[in-house]
C-alpha cells in the first residue's frame, strides 16, 4: 500500500480512510470544538485499550488476553445473537427429525461459512469507522442502497417477530401468559439500552448471550450416542431422507441459522461503535472464531438434546418452540426440558436486542442522524425510537390474535439465506475495494472463500426452488 | 516517506500512544487533546459527518450481477411464499 499523504484539511474532502491518529493531523485539531460524547466514550474505551497493552506486554498472554477481553463483544455477540429462537428450533427440528447424521457436520460447515463472511466486517468496521448500510449508500448509491436496506429491514422484523414468538413459548413452558413473557422481555431491552453506553449495553448483552450455553446440560442429559457423533462427523451419514421439500427447507433454514444479512451490519456497525482500529483486526478475528466455536457448539447441542425424539418416533415435523421442551419431558427430564425452554427465551431476547439494535444502527447511517449507543437519548432520540419502536411492533404483533405467527416462524430463516447473496456481494466488492480497505482488503484466498460461500447459498437456494416447485425431479 | 518506513512510524507512534495512556491512572477526557490523541482521524464523528465516501463507478460486468441477484432474490421470495402456502394448507 502506498504510504497516504499527510493528514490535512482536505483530506476530509476526500473521506480517505486513515490510521493517522486526530491529535497529529490538522483537520483533527480544528473538530476540537465539535467533539461529542460519542468521541469521549469511545476515547474512554480506546484508553483502555492502550493501557491494556502497555501494561500488558511485560506478561506476553495474559496482557494479550486483557486486550483481547476489551477488544471482544461484537464477534461473540453476533455469533450468539445469530443462535436465535428460530435457528435453535431449525437445530431442534434437524435432531428430532433425523438424528445424529448429516446435520452434525453441516451445522460446522455452516458456522465455517459465517465466520469467512464475519471477518471480513471486522475488517471494513476498523478500517472504514463506517457501517455496512452507510457504505453501500456511499460507493453504490441510493438505488442500491435503498435495496439492501429494504432487504435487512424487511428480514429483520420477521426475524423479531420469530424473536417474540420464542420469548413466548420458552417462558409458556413455565406457566408464563403470553403479555407477560412479551411485556418482561421488552422491559429487559429497554433496560439494556438505557445504559447510554456501548461499553455497558455490549457486556450486559454478552452476559445475557452466555445463557444460549443452556443447550449443553440439556444436551447432556440425553444422553449422546458420542460414538455416532463421531461417526456422523466423519462420514457426514445418514443422510436426511424423505420428504425432499421439506428436506430442502430445512437445509435451507439450517444455512439461514447462521448466515443471514443482520448479521454483517450489525457486526460492522459494532466494530465502529465499539471503536476498534485497523491495530484491532487481529483480536477481532479472535472475538468472531470464539462467537463462532461457542454457537457452533451450543447449536449441535440443540440437535443432540432433540435425538430422542427421534429416536422414539416422536414426529416433530409440526413442532414449535415449546412443544419441543414439553416433548422431552419423559426423556431428559423435568430439570432438561426447563433448560431447553429457557435456552429457547434466552435465544429470543439475545437476538432480539442484536436485531432491534441492527435496524437503529442502519436507519441512523442511511439517513445521517447519530446512531451509536455512546449517545445520550436526547442527541439520538430517532435511533433509540427505531431501536425500540422496532422492539414493540414485532412485540405487539406476536400479541395479536389470528396473527400469521406460523408463516413467519416458516420462513424467516429461508428468508434470511435467500437474500444473502447480493448482501454478499456488496460485502465483497467493498472488502475489495483497495480506495477503502488499503493493504486491509481481501487476499485471493480470502476472496476464493467468499464467492465459494455465496455459489454455495445461490446453490442451496436454487436447490430448494427446484424441490418446491418440481417435487417430483428430486423424487419428493 | 516510503510504506516500510510509514508502517514503522505509525507503529512507533502506536507504542507512544499505549505508553502515554499507562502513564495517567485514568484520562482526562475534559481536555480534547486527549480525545483526539485517543481517536485516528476519521473516526472522530464531526470528520465522519462532514464528508462522505464517493460513489465508485461499477463495471458492466458487476452491474450485471447486482440485478442478476436482484432477479434471484425476487423470485425465490415468490418461491418461498408459494412453499410456505402449501405447507400451512397440508398440500406438502
Amino acid at each position: 500500500m502506498a504510504a497516504p499523504e499527510k493528514t490535512s484539511t482536505s483530506a476530509y474532502q476526500a473521506a480517505q480512510p486513515t490510521t493517522e491518529l486526530a491529535s497529529r493531523s490538522a483537520a483533527g485539531r480544528q473538530l476540537i470544538g465539535l467533539l461529542t460524547h460519542e468521541d469521549l466514550d469511545r476515547a474512554r474505551d480506546r484508553w483502555r485499550v492502550a493501557r491494556a497493552r502497555w501494561t500488558g506486554r511485560s506478561w506476553k498472554s495474559l496482557g494479550g488476553l486483557r486486550v483481547l477481553w476489551l477488544l471482544m463483544g461484537p464477534g461473540v455477540l453476533v455469533f450468539l445473537g445469530e443462535n436465535d429462537a428460530p435457528s435453535m428450533l431449525s437445530y431442534s427440528a434437524d435432531g428430532a427429525r433425523y438424528g445424529i447424521g448429516f446435520f452434525v457436520p453441516f451445522v460446522i460447515l455452516t458456522f465455517v461459512m459465517g465466520f469467512i463472511v464475519q471477518e471480513m466486517t471486522v475488517r471494513l468496521g476498523a478500517v472504514t469507522h463506517r457501517g455496512h448500510a452507510e457504505l453501500i449508500f456511499d460507493r453504490f448509491g441510493k438505488f442500491w442502497g435503498m435495496f439492501s436496506t429494504f432487504d435487512l429491514m424487511l428480514g429483520n422484523f420477521l426475524t423479531l417477530v420469530a424473536e417474540f414468538i420464542g420469548i413466548r413459548a420458552g417462558l409458556s413452558f413455565f406457566g408464563i401468559r403470553p403479555g407477560i413473557a412479551v411485556g418482561g422481555a421488552l422491559v429487559l431491552v429497554l433496560a439494556v439500552i438505557t445504559t447510554g453506553r456501548y461499553w455497558t449495553w455490549e457486556r450486559i448483552t454478552m452476559g445475557l448471550a452466555i445463557f444460549n450455553g443452556l443447550f449443553i446440560p440439556a444436551a447432556l442429559l440425553a444422553h449422546p450416542d458420542w460414538p455416532a457423533v463421531g461417526h456422523a462427523l466423519a462420514t457426514w451419514t445418514p443422510l436426511p431422507l424423505g420428504d425432499r421439500p421439506q428436506t430442502a427447507l430445512l437445509i435451507l433454514s439450517t444455512v439461514g441459522a447462521t448466515v443471514t444479512p443482520w448479521m454483517l451490519f450489525f457486526q460492522q456497525s459494532a466494530v465502529v461503535d465499539k471503536g476498534m482500529q485497523p491495530r484491532d483486526i487481529s483480536a477481532g478475528r479472535l472475538d468472531t472464531l470464539l462467537g463462532t466455536v461457542l454457537a457452533a457448539v451450543f447449536g449441535i447441542a440443540a440437535i443432540l438434546a432433540t435425538v430422542p425424539l427421534f429416536h422414539h418416533g416422536i414426529n416433530a415435523a409440526d413442532f414449535e418452540y415449546a412443544q419441543f421442551a414439553q416433548a422431552l419431558v419423559p426423556w431428559i427430564g423435568h430439570i432438561g426440558a426447563a433448560l431447553f425452554a429457557l435456552g429457547m427465551f434466552e435465544a429470543g431476547i439475545v437476538a432480539a436486542i442484536a436485531i432491534s439494535t441492527s435496524s437503529a444502527y442502519a436507519f441512523g447511517e442511511v439517513f445521517g442522524t447519530a446512531h451509536s449507543l455512546n449517545r445520550p437519548l436526547r442527541e439520538a432520540w430517532p435511533f433509540y425510537v427505531i431501536l425500540v419502536g422496532s422492539a414493540c411492533a414485532a412485540a405487539l404483533l406476536v400479541l395479536v390474535p389470528h396473527a400469521p405467527l406460523e408463516f413467519i416462524a416458516l420462513t424467516v430463516n429461508v428468508i434470511a439465506v435467500l437474500a444473502m447473496p447480493p448482501a454478499l456481494f456488496f460485502l465483497l466488492l467493498l472488502v475489495n475495494d483497495r480506495e477503502l480497505m488499503g493493504e486491509h482488503a481481501n487476499t485471493f484466498w480470502q476472496n476464493f472463500a467468499g464467492v465459494a460461500v455465496t455459489i454455495l447459498l445461490v446453490c442451496a437456494g436454487l436447490g430448494f426452488g427446484i424441490a418446491t416447485v418440481y417435487p417430483r425431479i428430486l423424487g419428493g | 516517506m516510503n510504506a516500510g518506513r510509514y508502517k514503522d512510524s505509525l507503529k512507533n507512534a502506536d507504542r507512544e500512544l499505549d505508553a502515554d495512556a499507562a502513564a495517567s491512572a485514568r484520562p482526562d477526557l475534559k481536555d480534547p487533546n486527549v480525545v483526539l490523541s485517543l481517536l485516528e482521524a476519521d473516526q472522530v464523528v464531526a470528520a465522519k459527518q462532514q464528508t462522505r465516501f464517493g460513489r465508485r463507478s461499477l463495471s458492466f460486468g458487476v452491474r450485471l450481477a447486482m440485478w442478476s441477484l436482484r432477479v434471484y432474490v425476487i423470485v425465490m421470495f415468490v418461491i418461498v411464499v408459494i412453499s410456505v402456502l402449501r405447507a400451512l394448507h397440508g398440500g406438502g
